[in-house]
């Protein structure tokens, strides 16, 4: 059970963003994939649930065996992969109960009872520390930072999906929210979730912790470890990092 | 439709202004077990300052050319398509039990008075005991000119005028049957009054008044309905509707629209007022109709009035809608809240235009409007304009006004949880017009109006679809 991106390469109307990306995630598994602003971080999180924006000009995308590569972006979040977005839409006039109810059974064959929905929800809410009466607010519509990344959450919890890709989820969020959003993936982190954290800074990683590091430059992976990368990251910068490769490059 | 449809007039419809005696009969025969007044209905005689106003009404309408309407250079409104020679008042006979399509509107409906019309005639009504008690009055408007006649003419056509075009001129002349609606003094009505035109028949030229009055500190919840049966041909509704909510009255009020898919003009002009610290709080939904031209005005005429407008329309097909509302603040202190949201799928055209007036005078008025149009397919058309006249200072005015449409990262975002896109498309279009529906104040008229959006939008799935695709 993994995803798995193999020499991806990615445009954007004519412009080529990466440039053959490997990567493997799988169940179980927690990935931190870091890398500065414009990388090529949250194309890659856009390419694997299938943004029709993104085109994939060269490589693949497999999920547990099967070709995903063109796949319509409902076909692999029913195959069980999900994305956080870090800049989520909103979607006035649809509370998030409501949206909840419709995609937790988009992937089932009989819809939920109405009643066993409602103490789905309520658990779900209660295991986040969600406000109750959130649930009845339309979807995003003038939600807080904070608030849009928990509603994120409570719908990475209700979907359970095998590989969750969280992008940026951590941006823009004081360290209370930041506190809520962490723990909220490690209380859905287990061995049947695999997760890929998408993030600029270190500081989401002082609560989740990554059992792999890659670090992204330039719409490639260039380094991968495990959790120190991260720690060496923290004090090195980025630039550091550029630089070593660039020499390695040189050599 | 059957093919024998009840025996039509021959006489040019100017030569038969008095209220037909099937209408008023049936409005009390209907009614008998509720109606306290006891007095059967006799053919109804009009009172002379109707018939002449009639008379003048006649008159403004020979003299009127069919109107063609043009705006902004580019969008005509145009009855070149219409047949009006082949069109002709049509008396409907009454019946017993409420029609059948009058009946699935209203099926999740609480009713507590009811007046349907169907083409010419009035053919059946109801008046819940309880409003009787009230001394609310629910009668056909030829009825209520008879019986009523101080109180018809103290308000019938002082906010609309004969004068302005040829339909208006055509529906102060030739109406028959009519509704009237009078809620007195501090009385609050639980139950909706209902007023229903049907119609049934290809042919028919129907010509619609409904005048209500909410006395002083009254309140009370009243919903039209416009509706159509599947006829295949022509046919004609020319109305007039006028509302006056008197001083610290409350009312909710309701027009649905749909004529379903013959070929139903519907040219019409729609009134409200509101006096002092009245609020009214209005709901006009468009649902079909080959032709719509109306003219929506909302008054707010004494200080402390205050208004919502929050309506609604989706067009299909070969559909052409053409609305234009005015939010008119005529004194100082009043508020209004202007929200209009459509959806164009098919080959049709609409068009909302949405004025923001206020008169000299009105200073500290408060108003808003915003208009929203949303294209589902390649070939429809349309446009949304909000406009602001303020001939005074001390006011907050403002406007603005989206054509646009569906967003793809919404869509993204909601087929990345599993929602295929049909169903993600179908959800967000549910949700634009989600903020309209809520303001309707009954859940039977709500689930009415969304199950008509869904209808509309699964017989265009192909189409959308493929507009959406191709944009992806």
């Amino acid at each position: 059970m993994s995803l798995e991106i193999q020499n991806l390469h990615v445009r954007i109307e004519e412009r080529e963003i990466l440039h053959g990306v490997d990567l493997k995630v799988a169940k179980g598994e927690t990935h931190a994939l870091m890398g500065p602003n414009g990388s090529g971080k949250s194309t890659l999180a856009n390419t694997i649930m299938g943004n029709p924006n993104y085109e994939v000009t060269e490589g693949k995308i497999v999920f547990n065996g099967e070709d995903m590569t063109e796949a319509a972006p409902d076909e692999r979040a029913r195959a069980g992969l999900f994305l956080a977005f870090q800049y989520p839409a909103t979607i006035p006039g649809v509370s998030v109960a409501n949206f909840l109810r419709l995609a937790v059974n988009a992937r089932r064959e009989e819809p939920m009872k109405v009643k066993d929905f409602g103490k789905y929800l309520r658990e779900n809410v209660n295991l986040l520390k969600i406000d109750p009466s959130f649930v009845s607010r339309y979807l995003n519509e003038g939600f807080s930072g904070g608030e849009k990344k928990r509603a994120e959450i409570l719908q990475l919890a209700m979907l359970k999906p095998e590989i969750a890709v969280l992008d940026e989820t951590d941006s823009g969020l004081d360290i209370d929210a930041l506190r809520i959003v962490s723990d909220g993936v490690n209380a859905l982190s287990g061995p049947d979730m695999g997760s890929l954290i998408i993030t600029h800074y270190t500081r989401i990683l002082n609560y989740v912790k990554p059992d792999y590091v890659h670090i992204m430059l330039d719409g490639r992976i260039v380094r991968e470890g495990g959790p120190e990368l991260a720690d060496q990251l923290e004090d090195q910068g980025y630039d550091l990092v550029r630089e070593e490769v660039a020499a390695g490059d040189a050599g | 439709m059957p093919a024998s449809a009840p025996s039509t007039s021959t006489a040019a419809p100017g030569e038969e202004h008095s209220p037909n005696a099937a209408g008023g009969a049936q409005a009390d025969r209907g009614s008998a077990e509720h109606r306290t007044d006891g007095s059967p209905a006799s053919t109804a005689a009009t009172p002379p300052w109707l018939e002449e106003l009639r008379a003048a009404a006649l008159e403004a309408y020979e003299a009127e050319p069919v109107p063609n309407w043009r705006r902004s250079g580019f969008w005509t409104t145009s009855l070149r398509k219409l047949d009006t020679d082949a069109l002709e008042p049509r008396e409907r006979e009454p019946v017993s039990e409420l029609p059948p399509l009058a009946a699935e509107a209203l099926r999740d409906q609480e009713v507590g008075a009811l007046i349907v019309q169907s083409g010419a005639s009035t053919v059946f009504t109801t008046l819940d005991p309880e409003l009787t008690e009230q001394g609310v009055i629910v009668c056909p408007l030829d009825v209520a000119a008879e019986r009523h006649p101080d109180l018809v003419r103290e308000h019938y056509m002082q906010r609309l005028s004969a004068d302005e075009g040829k339909f208006s001129a055509a529906t102060a002349a030739f109406w028959t049957g009519g509704a009237f609606v009078h809620v007195p003094r501090n009385v609050k009505v639980e139950k909706p009054i209902q007023t229903v035109y049907l119609i049934e028949e290809p042919g028919t030229a129907q010509y619609a008044h409904t005048l209500a009055i909410v006395e002083e500190g009254a309140e009370c919840s009243i919903r039209e309905y416009c509706l159509g049966a599947p006829i295949d041909g022509q046919a004609l509704h020319a109305g007039a509707f006028e509302l006056y909510a008197h001083a610290g009255a409350n009312v909710r009020l309701a027009h649905f629209q749909d004529w379903g898919p013959g070929e139903v003009y519907d040219i019409s002009t729609k009134r409200v007022e509101i006096a002092r610290d009245a609020r009214v709080d209005w709901v006009p939904v468009h649902l079909g109709g080959r032709l719509t031209k109306q003219t929506l005005d909302i008054v707010t005429a004494e200080q402390g009035s205050d208004m919502r407008h929050t309506g609604l329309y989706f067009t299909e097909g070969e559909e052409h809608l053409d609305l234009f509302t005015t939010d008119r603040h005529e004194a100082g202190h009043t508020t209004g809240d202007t929200v209009w949201k459509g959806a164009l799928t098919g080959n049709s055209r609409a068009s909302y235009e949405g004025l923001i007036h206020i008169v000299p005078n009105a200073q500290e008025s408060h108003t808003y409007l915003q208009t929203h149009q949303m294209l589902l397919s390649q070939k429809a058309k349309g446009d949304a304009i909000p406009s602001l006249i303020v001939e005074t200072d001390s006011v907050s005015a403002s406007h603005g006004g989206t054509v646009g449409e569906l967003d793809e990262d919404q869509i993204f975002y909601m087929t990345s949880r599993g929602l295929p896109r049909s169903e993600a498309v179908r959800i967000l279009v549910e949700g634009y017009f989600e903020e309209v529906v809520q303001r309707l104040d009954d859940e039977g008229l709500q689930e009415l109006v969304r199950h008509r959006i869904v209808q509309k939008l699964a017989a265009a799935e192909d189409q959308v679809s493929e507009f959406i695709g191709e944009r992806a």
